[in-house]
């Protein structure tokens, strides 16, 4: 059976070189500085910036945010993106937590929570994929169901192949 | 089909929305005991703080019914189900006919019995109209009894309201149910700076006043006060399911589908008891998620597409001014009498702390403040796959090293757990 997915930002960290320029446009579009901080994805980096991974909203089929949240304040925009309502959020962080990616971003400024919302308002592509294009880290998806099939594949494969206890893998 | 709910909790409305929303075919009515369209009891508290105004508190509309039709009887609890005549009563002597019938009515305050609970400035904030009547009370000094997590946000509350706050927990440390001493005794240090007094390890003998509350006495003090706000725990509702023969136990039981032992009945919600999703014991975990999973699964069954439930999961949050804590699985005192090596893995780093609980290896639960809580999601993927952490720290370097094929979250993982790349 063929099932519609919701468009979310895929991320082929192979390709991040951990520049920062997505958190850059993104904070600029949204509020209108250059604040890491205050960007809806954030960038891990590991040993020096040899391993970078770029950390954003999936905007899971089956939100375990929305259903956590104690104010529903977690909810899925027409545009398929999951996002906090600012009205009623409190700053309790539960979606953070129950996050398996640990996406959403706390706003420094408020102490609500921040999560990708696709640059719904924006005419042009999400900024940051914008911002990415270079590198080509970053890209939209929408029910794009053979793209989405391979990467739950490749989890799959990760799952098992990766699983410490079979020992070190070559 | 006539599907009859009883409810209009979050559990009975995502059973009834839906259902709807699949099958423009069936009737579908709900029975409340309350007179309120569908809201978050998380929510209440906040809206007593005056975080967010009381309209925040509702998760539907009186038109969302209307838009869907699904009919809603208000100020009908329901009193008695004949399983053979397929008719539940409510209190006022009605009778409502139905071809499946879905329990979803929740549980109710723990009131303990203790002597002049009844008198005025006794609240609670588990039900809405309870709630409103705290938020249009006035007082100075307020004792909490019970420190669950509503307790703690109760107490949160009254304290932006202005009142002097007492917190009283029977047992010996706050949120026994979610925390261990370690996490709840920092917990309670950021209580006591926030200005609310805690006192654990300490038995609520009697409230005094004539008419109005005036003091609690405790064993060990009396503490003045004008309001007492009750928040010790809730109990599932089984007595309705139980006089109707069905089976019950903590809580209703149900079958794999949710479903009662009488034909055509389901339950869903902080009624039933079910099993935990990863050990798949008997468990029940009373949260609003769980809630909303099972009456999927609920509604799934009604229309004829099999669901299975999986089970629930413990995840709960505690947040007061500008503490964050979060918990998830099992406390240490919940594994103390099961067999298996125990393994706590600490981080204290000021502020910060994170406490995990490995049982012969694996991820079995574990707390956070603070920071740690930002990646606190990586440890309950990790307990819902059953990693093996000894592995991860076998293979470290392999893991860490630059160009690893390991996903990232294993290195993050490795990370919090004190790892050194």
């Amino acid at each position: 059976m063929s099932r519609k997915t919701n468009p979310f930002i895929l991320v082929d960290s192979d390709k991040c070189t951990g520049c920062g320029l997505c958190e850059m446009a993104c904070s600029m579009l949204h509020h209108g500085i250059l604040s890491p901080h205050r960007a809806r994805l954030r960038v891990l980096r590991f040993d020096n910036g040899r391993r970078n991974v770029p950390v954003v909203c999936q905007a899971c089929e089956d939100a375990p945010c929305i259903k956590t949240c104690p104010m529903n304040a977690r909810r899925r925009s027409e545009h398929q993106a999951v996002v906090t309502d600012e009205e009623r959020c409190i700053g309790c962080r539960a979606c953070v937590y129950i996050c398996p990616f640990g996406a959403p971003v706390v706003n420094p400024d408020n102490g609500k929570t921040l999560t990708c919302d696709l640059c719904a308002d924006d005419d042009t592509h999400p900024w940051c994929v914008q911002a990415c294009r270079d590198c080509g880290a970053l890209k939209v998806v929408a029910c794009e169901e053979a793209v989405v099939r391979k990467s739950r594949q490749r989890a799959e494969q990760a799952k098992t192949a990766y699983q410490p206890k079979k020992g070190p893998v070559a | 089909m006539n599907v009859l709910i009883i409810g209009n909790g979050i559990a009975g409305n995502e059973v009834a929305f839906f259902l709807r929303r699949a099958r423009r075919d069936c009737r579908v009515t709900i029975l409340s005991a309350e007179r309120f369209p569908e809201y978050d009891p998380c929510s209440l508290p906040y809206f007593i703080g005056r975080d967010v105004p009381r309209d925040s508190v509702f998760r539907k509309r009186w038109q969302d019914y209307h838009a869907h039709q699904i009919q809603l009887v208000l100020d009908h609890p329901a009193t008695a189900i004949d399983p053979e005549a397929r008719e539940v009563t409510t209190a006022d002597g009605m009778k409502f006919g139905y071809d499946r019938l879905v329990l979803a009515h929740g549980g109710s305050l723990f009131i303990p019995p203790i002597d002049g609970i009844d008198k005025e400035g006794v609240h609670s904030c588990k039900q809405l109209a309870a709630a409103d009547r705290l938020d249009q009370s006035s007082g100075s000094a307020a004792v909490v009894i019970g420190s669950g997590a509503i307790g703690i946000e109760a107490a949160e509350a009254l304290k932006k309201r202005g009142y002097a706050v007492t917190v009283i927990e029977l047992l010996d440390w706050i949120m026994p149910a979610l925390f261990d001493p370690e996490t709840a005794q920092r917990l309670k240090l950021r209580l006591e700076g926030c200005g609310i007094r805690v006192r654990t390890s300490e038995k609520v003998l009697r409230l005094e006043g004539a008419q109005r509350v005036c003091a609690v006495v405790t064993d060990k003090r009396r503490i003045p006060c004008d309001t007492v706000v009750i928040a010790t725990g809730v109990v599932p509702g089984k007595a309705l399911a139980q006089t109707a023969g069905i089976d019950v136990q903590r809580g209703i039981r149900v079958d794999a589908h949710l479903q009662t032992n009488a034909a055509g009945i389901f339950a869903c919600g902080d009624c039933v008891e079910t099993v935990d999703a990863c050990t798949g014991e008997d468990a029940m975990f009373q949260l609003k998620h769980n809630a909303i999973e099972q009456a999927r699964v609920v509604a799934h069954n009604l229309i004829a597409e099999p669901a299975t439930y999986a089970g629930a999961w413990a995840f709960a949050r505690a947040h007061f001014f500008d503490t964050h804590a979060v918990t998830f699985g099992k406390t240490t005192r919940a594994t103390q009498c099961e067999l298996g090596q125990l393994e706590i893995i600490e981080r204290d780093e000021g502020e910060d702390y994170l406490r995990i609980i490995l049982k012969e290896g694996r991820v079995v639960g574990g707390q956070a403040i603070g920071r740690f809580g930002d990646f606190i999601g990586l440890f309950i993927g990790a307990m819902w796959r059953k990693d093996d952490i000894p592995g991860i720290r076998e293979n470290w370097s392999l893991i860490a090293r630059s160009g690893s094929p390991h996903p990232w979250t294993y290195r993050k993982l490795g990370e919090l757990i004190g790892l050194k790349s």
